[in-house]
């Protein structure tokens, strides 16, 4: 064994040891960002979409906390409002795919024959189509909205968990304590739903975490190049896309606001992404 | 200059944690060999590491560690790098992880002599062929231009002595050379060691875990033991007369073959498993066939104890995998109890009944058991499903067996990793035995173990054997091992049976080549081995 | 030994290793025909899902593809001709391939031009886009992954939290982000258009690229610093330390060699993801490429159009892919031996 790999080991990696500083800070932002939108109905000062011309590109005031767009609406209210359609997107993506890949990749994993190699060459292919790709086609095919692209993404995000789940199967599988859970009698369902498939949900979790941020970001990319979510319904996406106008005039805010909180919520997801992926290597080493 | 290595008193330790060595001092004069042996954690690579001035980073150093009157701790890098050209080198333990794997055996080989020796790129080669002849490697030529994964362990680990000893050092590092190889490869390149130490009169610090190693290769020994020499003198001394506690435990506990301690192999009772003409093969994806195990045949009665010995690749863990069902056999016939094996994977009833008949633990207790789940649930899982137990009498039931393995009560909420080898092993044993077995497989179930611990769980093995009315399977690479559990033996080499019968006949009196080979391979000390040459 | 080694030694119970290095090496022919072959099937498959995937739409397909225009009998008449609607579907698909594979990619009802004349336009933007993106890309991560890797403590926190960053920053909220600072505010760079060519095209990309190759840059960097660190771990570079080489010497023979297989194996994801997201930064600086055109056609549900550039990317990811694929062998020859594989 070599010195390298022997040191961490000294070093007392408590097991349910409190999250770094940063990941706090990423939890709380995330928190917010959720619970503000999920109760914008009732926290939000202002209707979204209340337009109010005689009050047109506002600075942040008392009134308006973090000021107005070009047609004299409330952007804290429309950043609210707008989380809902923004994170709603990501959460269904993120569900569907883990579900499905963690099936798939359970399916995969286990199967030694045909069946896992056949598996296998499908999630390959399927990493042959970008997310985004995949989405504009199904808008292609099904016109535009959050529908089309919603459904194409969860089948895109499939195999990054499939792979992950089907490699980690394969792992496992080989291990002495799954063969010993063989040798002992286990009936294989007991073994692969009741003693590998929790074994897996550190890892995969991780990988998830990280791909609502790529889904979030690749979502907002769609409303703000009209693909997207359609008007009056709005997102973070769309509300950039609304204030390029009033940005080549030299308005940042009404454009800046929605980058940072996409920006923010994307920061957010990937450190406590990491986070988790960190502390399972640690676990495992 | 007579001292070519000086340690005095190095502390090496990271802030605020208590020190990995404490005030070690050791010596090593020109031309001698000198041995550190230690278990895992003693602090016996750290040890040697310093002496090329390396050292794990953030960690913090006292004292002094000086090679030739250069002090490793405070000398420059330049020094440092001349230090690691010319005057000392270090083998590593696994050559297979030591030789980068993506350059030539070549480029190893003559990186630092056309880099920093001035040499042209034919006139290092011409060099490094002429020392790979050395230490006795044939079609030297052909291999400058080979990768590591095309040689075997034992071609690499001399590859690995090649490139020490290029530039004449006068100081060789040994950091377990041999741990990662098998036995007759070992006794090979510990023979080259000595002859390359003695001719060159070079001096050696050769670490190791293996007492029988040093006493074979080293005039004197320092024992290490938790960042602290416990005990040192000459070898032969510190072997057969030591003074402290735990050199006596640890002389003790080193296994050695004892052929008078057996008793008399049982009178044969009926048979519990059978064996005829078993084979297994794989098919690779390429098309070649491996025979992994060939035509064996054997008989283990009840109450039996038969050991399987063999090197790696000698397919005694595709046996041992057989005769559980994880794997099926390629053709042959394996009889349970009176049950035949069938030629197909078994259904989950039959594993369930199998369940009942064998059982096995395996070699590495760090992967044996399920890590989420608390060692006293995995056992009472166990009784759950063969004893037909409710939840709260098996907890009773997995309390009670922990207990007799040496687990006690406040472990039983436990996860693995908050628990040592040994005892991981100890709990693998009461997973297995709550299954109620009657033949017991151990897959080098002590092989990963520390020697200490070794003893304690073969001490715990024999124990269960006479309380449970167990028959035994062990496999192992170690014939001492064998030799103090089971009086029967069989001798496995590439796939094949070469020899089988009482475990004190085939010791005392070997009838096959690699029998004699394998026992002849095992390290003897220097005071007993009959004079090398002249 | 590493978890990963462990798994591996764990793969093959109770094999024989020692028995696999005299098997005869299999010659590199086979090797690359065996990838081309897998290139050719994946490329077929991923042909079917893009045809077919029309077919997953309900309803009348002509109509299907003439939304948006007015059904005239004659119009129908001439969709269900053009497409070869009233055969079998395996005889569209066919007819598709084969003119695929001629050069005949169809018609854009909304150009009325044949779509390789529309799509090779409007290629060579892209391309320079692309390209110029791969440049920083390769540049600034490289070097950000090395820099972090070697510098243990302050400078790798820093690169990591600023990597992070980078890596949160979708394309589109960087391609703002820049015109409001290089553009709107500094005036350094144009917002708008591809320029005339040489230097004036590049000082017209320089902002779209960057904003393309932000995230990547972010992924190149973290690949780069973790493959290096896991390489530092090794105990080969131990060795070679322990030799005597210099630090320079280990980190580029030993460490930076060794952790290049990783890094190639993201640039199939790497070139795909640019041509993707070049749809969002040609809208975004008005470049008239072919990601710009992708977006403008699903717009005006040109579909024949959609259906290329969808194939033309596939194509691009696998092919790259492939090369990727040939490449390792040179750079760790375990793989082609079929001993390591990833």
């Amino acid at each position: 064994m070599t010195l390298a790999i022997q040191l961490p080991q000294t070093g007392l990696r408590r097991y349910g040891s409190l999250l770094s500083p940063m990941a706090w800070g990423a939890l709380a932002v995330a928190a917010a960002v959720v619970l503000l939108s999920l109760f914008a109905p009732v926290l939000a000062p202002y209707d979204p979409d209340y337009v109010d011309l005689n009050n047109v590109l506002a600075g942040p005031s008392g009134q308006h906390l973090l000021g107005t767009d070009a047609l004299g609406r409330d952007l804290l209210s429309r950043l609210m409002h707008g989380g809902r359609t923004s994170l709603l997107g990501p959460t269904i993506v993120v569900i569907g795919s883990t579900v499905l890949g963690l099936l798939l990749g359970l399916v995969a994993g286990w199967s030694e024959g045909w069946l896992g190699k056949v598996l296998g060459r499908v999630f390959d292919l399927l990493f042959a189509f970008p997310a985004l790709l995949m989405a504009m086609l199904a808008i292609a095919l099904f016109g535009k909205g959050l529908f089309a692209p919603i459904l194409a993404m969860t089948i895109a995000y499939v195999p990054y968990v499939a792979r992950l789940a089907q490699s980690l199967v394969v792992a496992e599988r080989s291990r002495p304590y799954v063969q010993a859970y063989r040798v002992l009698g286990f009936r294989t369902p007991w073994v692969v739903l009741g003693r590998v498939l929790p074994n897996l949900i550190p890892t995969v979790g991780a990988q998830s975490t990280l791909n609502f941020g790529y889904v979030l970001a690749d979502l907002a990319a769609l409303s703000f190049i009209g693909l997207g979510v359609q008007p009056p319904t709005s997102d973070w996406g769309a509300m950039i896309e609304e204030s390029r106008g009033a940005l080549l005039g030299g308005y940042i805010l009404p454009a800046f606001w929605p980058a940072l909180v996409v920006v923010m919520v994307v920061v957010a997801v990937n450190v406590i992404g990491e986070e988790l992926s960190d502390r399972i290597g640690g676990k495992l080493s | 200059m007579s001292q070519l290595l000086q340690i005095e008193n190095f502390t090496l330790g990271f802030p605020g944690r208590p020190p990995l060595l404490d005030s070690v001092s050791l010596q090593v004069d020109d031309g001698e060999a000198v041995a550190l042996v230690g278990e895992s954690g003693s602090g016996k690579s750290l040890t040697t590491r310093a002496a090329l001035g390396l050292f794990p980073g953030g960690s913090e150093f006292s004292g002094t560690v000086s090679v030739q009157g250069l002090d490793t701790l405070t000398a420059g890098k330049q020094r440092l790098m001349e230090l690691r050209r010319g005057h000392a080198s270090m083998i590593f333990q696994d050559p297979r992880a030591g030789i980068n794997p993506v350059r030539t055996v070549g480029d190893f080989l003559t990186e630092t002599l056309v880099r920093f020796d001035g040499l042209t790129r034919s006139e290092a080669t011409e060099r490094a062929v002429k020392q790979l002849e050395q230490v006795g490697l044939r079609r030297a030529k052909e291999l400058m231009d080979q990768h590591p994964h095309q040689l075997s362990g034992g071609m690499l680990q001399r590859v690995m002595i090649a490139a020490a000893l290029l530039n004449s050092p006068d100081l060789l590092l040994c950091d377990e050379p041999t741990t990662a190889l098998d036995v007759t490869t070992q006794a090979g390149i510990v023979r080259l060691l000595r002859e390359e130490q003695q001719s060159r009169g070079m001096g050696m610090l050769f670490i190791t875990h293996d007492l029988n190693l040093a006493a074979s290769l080293c005039e004197r020994v320092y024992v290490l033991r938790r960042g602290e020499v416990v005990e040192h003198g000459p070898t032969r001394t510190v072997f057969l007369t030591p003074q402290q506690d735990y050199t006596r435990q640890l002389v003790e506990a080193t296994p050695v073959i004892e052929v008078g301690g057996l008793g008399a192999p049982v009178a044969a009772g009926s048979p519990l498993l059978q064996v005829s003409g078993l084979t297994k093969t794989y098919q690779l994806p390429r098309g070649d066939v491996i025979t992994a195990l060939d035509d064996a045949g054997f008989s283990l009665p009840e109450g039996g104890s038969l050991g399987v010995v063999g090197e790696s690749g000698s397919g005694k863990s595709t046996l041992a995998r057989l005769v559980v069902a994880l794997e099926t056999a390629t053709s042959g016939e394996l009889t349970l109890r009176g049950v035949p094996r069938p030629h197909r994977p078994l259904r989950a009833s039959e594993r369930k009944v199998l369940a009942k008949e064998v059982q096995i633990v395996f070699q590495d207790p760090y992967l044996s058991l399920d890590p989420r789940i608390p060692v006293g649930n995995a056992v009472a899982d166990v009784f759950r499903l063969h004893q037909k137990q409710g939840r709260k009498e098996a907890k009773d039931s997995a309390r009670d067996l922990l207990a007799r393995v040496g687990i006690g009560p406040e472990r039983f909420d436990a996860r693995p990793r908050a628990l040592s080898g040994g005892q991981r092993q100890r709990v693998a044993l009461a997973k297995a035995l709550a299954a109620r077995p009657r033949l017991l497989v151990l897959d080098e179930a002590t092989s990963a173990l520390d020697v200490s611990v070794q003893a304690q769980v073969l001490d715990l093995v024999e124990e269960l054997r006479d309380q449970f009315g167990l028959t035994i399977l062990f496999v192992t690479h170690d014939l001492a091992v064998v030799s103090r559990i089971c009086s029967e033996l069989i001798v496995m080499h590439q796939g094949r049976i070469v020899e089988q019968g009482p475990t004190a006949r085939i010791l005392e009196d070997p009838g096959d080549d690699y029998t004699r080979n394998l026992i002849a391979s095992r390290p003897r000390p220097l005071w007993d081995a009959e004079p090398v040459t002249a | 030994m590493t978890a990963t080694e462990q798994v591996q030694a764990t793969v093959m119970p109770g094999g024989p290793t020692h028995k696999r290095a005299k098997r005869p090496a299999v010659g590199p022919a086979v090797y690359i025909v065996k990838k081309l072959l897998a290139l050719a099937l994946t490329l077929f498959v991923a042909s079917l899902a893009v045809f077919f995937s029309r077919f997953l739409v309900p309803g009348d397909p002509a109509r299907f593809l003439l939304r948006g225009r007015s059904p005239k009998p004659e119009a129908l008449e001439e969709i269900t001709r053009q497409f070869g609607l009233d055969k079998p579907a395996w005889e569209q698909y066919l007819n598709w391939l084969g003119g695929i594979l001629h050069g005949d990619w169809g018609r854009s009802l909304t150009y009325r031009q044949d779509v390789s004349d529309v799509l090779l336009g409007r290629l060579p933007t892209t391309l320079q886009l692309v390209a110029l993106a791969a440049v920083f890309i390769t540049i600034l991560g490289l070097f950000a992954g090395i820099v972090a890797s070697l510098n243990k403590g302050f400078g790798d926190r820093f690169i990591l939290i600023t990597l992070t960053a980078a890596g949160a920053v979708p394309p589109f909220v960087a391609a703002i982000a820049l015109v409001a600072l290089f553009s709107v505010g500094l005036g350094w760079f144009p917002s708008f258009g591809s320029g005339d060519g040489g230097l004036d095209r590049i000082w017209h990309l320089t902002l779209p690229a960057l904003a393309l190759g932000i995230t990547y840059i972010a992924m190149v960097a973290r690949v780069t610093r973790s493959s290096m660190n896991e390489q530092l771990l090794r105990e080969h570079v131990e060795v070679a330390t322990s030799r005597g080489l210099t630090r320079g010497s280990v980190v580029a023979r030993h460490v930076l060699r060794n952790a290049l297989g990783p890094i190639l194996t993201v640039s199939g994801v790497l070139v795909a993801g640019l041509l993707v997201s070049s749809a969002i930064i040609e809208r975004t600086f008005g470049l008239s490429g072919i990601g710009q055109l992708l977006v403008q056609s699903i717009d005006r549900l040109d579909f024949a159009v959609v259906q290329a550039i969808v194939m033309v990317v596939v194509a691009a990811f696998v092919v790259v892919n492939t090369v990727v694929d040939l490449v390792q062998p040179l750079i760790d020859p375990r793989i082609a031996a079929g001993t390591e594989s990833r």
